[in-house]
C-alpha cells in the first residue's frame, strides 16, 4: 500500500517525538539535554580533553559558567538559532558548520573551534562530573 | 677531463671560455648544459669525489644572532654538493612566490613563475624526476584512497612533492669527467676573485691547496655556483681591490639570508578517520612515492597578509615527542644516513630507527590523529646575514659567520596558517586542529626547537635594481660584466618548498643565457 505524504509526515513526526521524549528537555527550551551536552568532538578528543577544553571556555567566558547559562546561550534565538528543533543533533551540527565559515570561533588550549561547540564542551565540563 | 689539483706545479694558470666555481647541483648542471660545445670549461671543485673531514672543515662558520645548525654539517663540500646527502625533496615555486607582495618587505623577483615553466620541465630531466605534473589529482596513482582531503579550492589545497633520486657526484661524475671540453678541477679550493682595475669585470680566480700550492684559473666568462653561504664568503673576502668585497657596491653581499621555517605546528585530529582519505600524504621513506602537503591559497595569503607555507600531515599519537627538522636529524644521525648511504644502502636507513623510538605508541590501524608540519619560507630581511669572521680556515680564508634573523611576519605566519586551516577542516566537517604552545604566546619569540631545513638562500639576492639586488634577471653581477651567480644565493624570496629543483631550473636558464653570450 503507497504511503500518502499527510500518512508518512505524521508517521514521522510522532517517530521523533519517540525518541525525543527518551531524554529530557533542557529547562524552559524545549531542547534535547544530551544534544547540547555531549558535542560531537567527544569521538574526536575525548572526555578528558573536551571537559579541559569546557573549564578553560568557562573561565575565559564568566557570563557562561553555568549550567543553565550555557544551555540557554546555546539554544537561544540569533546567530545560536537551534534550525531544526525536531533534531538537535543535526541542527547543532549545522550551527558548527555555519560558525566556522562565518569564523565565528575561538581558540581554547590552542584548538581552533566553533562558538557552539565551545560552549558545549564548557556545558560537558559541568554535567559530566 | 679531470685532474686533481694537488698534481698541479705551484703558479700554473688555468685557461678556459668559462670558469665555474663549485660542482655541486647548480654547477654541474651548467657544466653538463655546456658539455659536447665548442666552449671550453672549467669546472673548479673544492673537495674531491668523496666526503674528507679536512675539506669539510672549511665550511665551519661562526654563529651569531639565532641558533643554527653546525655549518660544516649543514652543507656538503665535495663532487656532487649537498645532493650527496639530500633526501630528494621536490617542488615548484608557486606563482606569488615571484610577485612583489605589499605586506611582505623587499619580495618580488624580476622573473615571473612562467618564465621558469619551460626550464622547470627541462629540470625534471637533470633530477630524474616522474612527469612534469603537479596537481595532486596527478598523482592518485590508480589508488582512490589517493584523494585529496575535499577543502574549498578557494581557502586550500594539496601541493604535491616528488622526490629525486639522483646524488649528482654519482650520477654524473662519469659524464663530466668523460666530457672533451669540460676540465675538473678537484681538490681546487677557490680563495678570491680578481676583478680588472676598474672592477668592471672579473680576471681570474685563485686557487689554493693544502699543500701550499696556489694558481689561478682564467676565463671570458665566471660562475659561482658554491653553495649560498660559501658564494656570498668568496665575495666578501674578495676585498684586497674593493673593501667590502667584490659586487658590494651596495652592501647587499651576504644580505637576506633565508631558510625554511620546519618545525612542528599543530595537530590534526579526524572526524571519521574511516571514511577520510590521508595517503597522498604519507612520506614513503625510500620509495619515492610523491605526497602532498596542505598548502593555502594565495588569496588566502593576500587576505591574511602571511607568507607561504605549507604543513605535511603525518600520522602519530598526541604524546609523541614531535621534533623540528634540525632536532631529529641531529649530526649524529646525519653522519649514521652518510655512512648507510656510502656502504650502499644495505638494510634499513638509520632513520628507521629513530623514527621508531619517537613513537609513544602503536601506529594507528585507521590513523585519527596526525602531526602537522610546517615548511615556510622566511620574509627576506636585510639583516639576516651571512659576513666575514675573524677566524680563517685553513687555507687563510676567514669563515663565514652567520647571523639569522627573523621576523614578526614569519611567526604570525605559520599561526595564521593553521587558523585558516584549522576553520577550514572545521566547516568541511574533517576534524579539528590545535596550534602548538610555542605559536600562541608573542609573535617575536622563537622556541629553543627554531629550526629551518638546511636549505639556505638569498645572500646574493636577484634585482634588477643594484641597490636592491647583488645579481640582475639573468643571475649578473651587477657591476661586473662578466660574473654570474649559480644557485639558491640569488633567490630574492624563498618560496615554501625545497630549493633544489628551482635551483636546477635557473641553472639551466642561465647555461642558455651563457650560450648565447660566449
Amino acid at each position: 500500500m503507497a504511503l500518502d505524504r499527510r500518512r508518512f509526515l505524521q508517521i514521522t513526526a510522532a517517530g521523533v517525538v519517540a525518541t525525543l521524549t527518551t531524554s529530557a528537555p533542557a529547562a524552559g527550551t524545549g531542547v534535547d539535554v544530551k544534544a547540547l551536552e555531549e558535542p560531537d568532538l567527544l569521538t574526536m578528543l575525548g572526555a578528558e580533553r573536551v571537559r579541559e577544553i569546557g573549564i578553560r571556555y568557562r573561565a575565559a567566558t564568566p557570563n557562561e559558567s553555568t549550567a543553565s547559562s550555557l544551555r540557554a546561550a546555546l539554544s537561544a534565538t540569533g546567530p545560536g538559532t537551534l534550525l531544526f528543533r525536531w533534531s538537535p543533533a543535526e541542527s547543532i551540527r549545522s550551527q558548527i558548520q555555519a560558525d566556522f565559515a562565518a569564523d565565528r570561533t575561538v581558540m581554547l588550549d590552542g584548538w581552533v573551534l566553533s562558538v557552539t561547540e565551545a560552549k558545549q564542551c564548557a556545558l560537558f565540563s559541568l554535567t559530566s562530573a | 677531463m679531470h685532474t686533481d689539483a694537488r698534481t698541479l706545479d705551484n703558479g700554473t694558470v688555468l685557461e678556459g671560455d668559462i670558469c665555474i666555481v663549485g660542482a655541486g647541483a647548480a654547477g654541474i648542471t651548467i657544466a653538463l648544459e655546456l658539455m659536447n660545445s665548442p666552449v671550453k670549461v672549467l669546472l673548479l671543485e673544492g673537495g674531491g669525489f668523496e666526503y674528507d673531514p679536512k675539506l669539510q672543515d672549511l665550511y665551519r662558520g661562526e654563529i651569531v644572532g639565532q641558533p643554527y645548525y653546525p655549518l660544516q654539517a649543514a652543507a656538503l663540500h665535495y663532487f656532487g654538493g649537498t645532493t650527496g646527502h639530500w633526501a630528494g625533496f621536490c617542488s615548484t615555486f608557486d606563482a606569488i612566490d615571484f610577485e612583489k607582495r605589499a605586506w611582505v618587505p623587499h619580495s618580488g623577483w624580476p622573473i615571473r613563475r612562467q618564465d621558469l615553466d619551460p626550464f622547470y620541465a627541462r629540470a625534471h630531466q637533470v633530477l630524474g624526476l616522474g612527469p612534469y605534473k603537479w596537481d595532486a589529482t596527478d598523482w592518485k596513482n590508480g589508488d582512490a584512497d589517493r584523494t585529496p582531503l575535499p577543502v574549498d579550492p578557494g581557502v586550500a589545497w594539496t601541493k604535491m612533492w616528488q622526490f629525486s633520486p639522483t646524488r649528482f657526484g654519482a650520477k654524473y661524475r662519469d659524464a663530466i669527467v668523460n666530457a672533451q671540453n669540460v676540465h675538473l678541477y678537484t681538490n681546487a679550493n677557490v680563495c678570491e676573485v680578481e676583478a680588472n682595475e676598474g672592477m668592471r669585470k672579473v680576471n681570474a680566480v685563485r686557487i689554493r691547496t693544502f699543500e701550499g700550492k696556489e694558481f689561478r684559473a682564467r676565463a671570458k666568462t665566471y660562475v659561482l655556483a658554491c653553495h649560498t653561504i660559501q658564494n656570498a664568503r668568496l665575495l666578501l673576502a674578495s676585498n684586497r681591490q674593493a673593501r667590502n668585497g667584490l659586487g658590494n657596491a651596495n652592501d647587499l653581499v651576504g644580505r637576506y639570508f633565508m631558510e625554511h621555517l620546519e618545525m612542528p605546528g599543530a595537530d590534526m585530529v579526524l572526524a571519521k578517520p574511516e571514511s577520510t582519505k590521508t595517503k597522498i600524504y604519507a612520506l614513503d621513506f625510500g620509495l619515492r612515492t610523491p605526497r602532498g602537503e596542505l598548502a593555502l591559497t594565495a588569496a588566502k595569503q593576500r587576505e591574511y597578509r602571511i607568507l607561504n607555507g605549507t604543513a605535511s600531515v603525518d600520522p602519530g599519537n598526541p604524546n609523541d615527542p614531535e621534533f623540528s627538522t634540525f632536532q631529529f636529524f641531529d649530526t649524529t644521525l646525519l653522519a649514521a644516513m652518510r655512512a648507510w648511504d656510502k656502504a650502499g644502502r644495505k638494510g634499513p636507513p638509520p632513520i628507521v630507527a629513530k623514527l621508531g623510538a619517537a613513537a609513544a605508541g602503536p601506529p594507528q590501524a585507521v590513523p585519527r590523529f596526525f602531526h602537522l608540519k610546517t615548511r615556510q619560507e622566511q620574509s627576506p630581511n636585510p639583516n639576516s646575514r651571512v659576513t666575514l669572521s675573524t677566524e680563517k680556515d685553513a687555507l687563510g680564508m676567514p669563515r663565514a659567520r652567520l647571523d639569522w634573523q627573523l621576523t614578526e611576519l614569519d611567526k604570525r605566519s605559520i599561526r595564521t596558517y593553521y587558523e585558516v586551516l584549522g576553520r577550514e577542516l572545521g566547516r568541511t566537517g574533517i576534524g579539528r586542529v590545535q596550534i602548538r604552545d610555542w605559536l600562541l604566546n608573542d609573535d617575536r619569540s622563537w622556541p629553543s626547537f627554531l629550526s629551518g631545513g638546511w636549505h639556505h638562500m638569498g645572500t646574493t639576492r636577484m634585482n634588477n635594481d643594484p641597490k636592491q639586488g647583488v645579481v640582475d634577471a639573468n643571475c649578473r653581477v651587477h657591476g661586473l660584466s662578466n660574473l654570474f651567480i649559480g644557485g639558491a644565493a640569488v633567490y630574492a624570496t624563498a618560496g615554501a618548498v625545497n630549493p633544489t629543483l628551482t635551483l636546477v631550473a635557473l641553472a639551466l636558464r642561465l647555461s642558455d643565457h651563457l650560450k648565447t653570450k660566449v
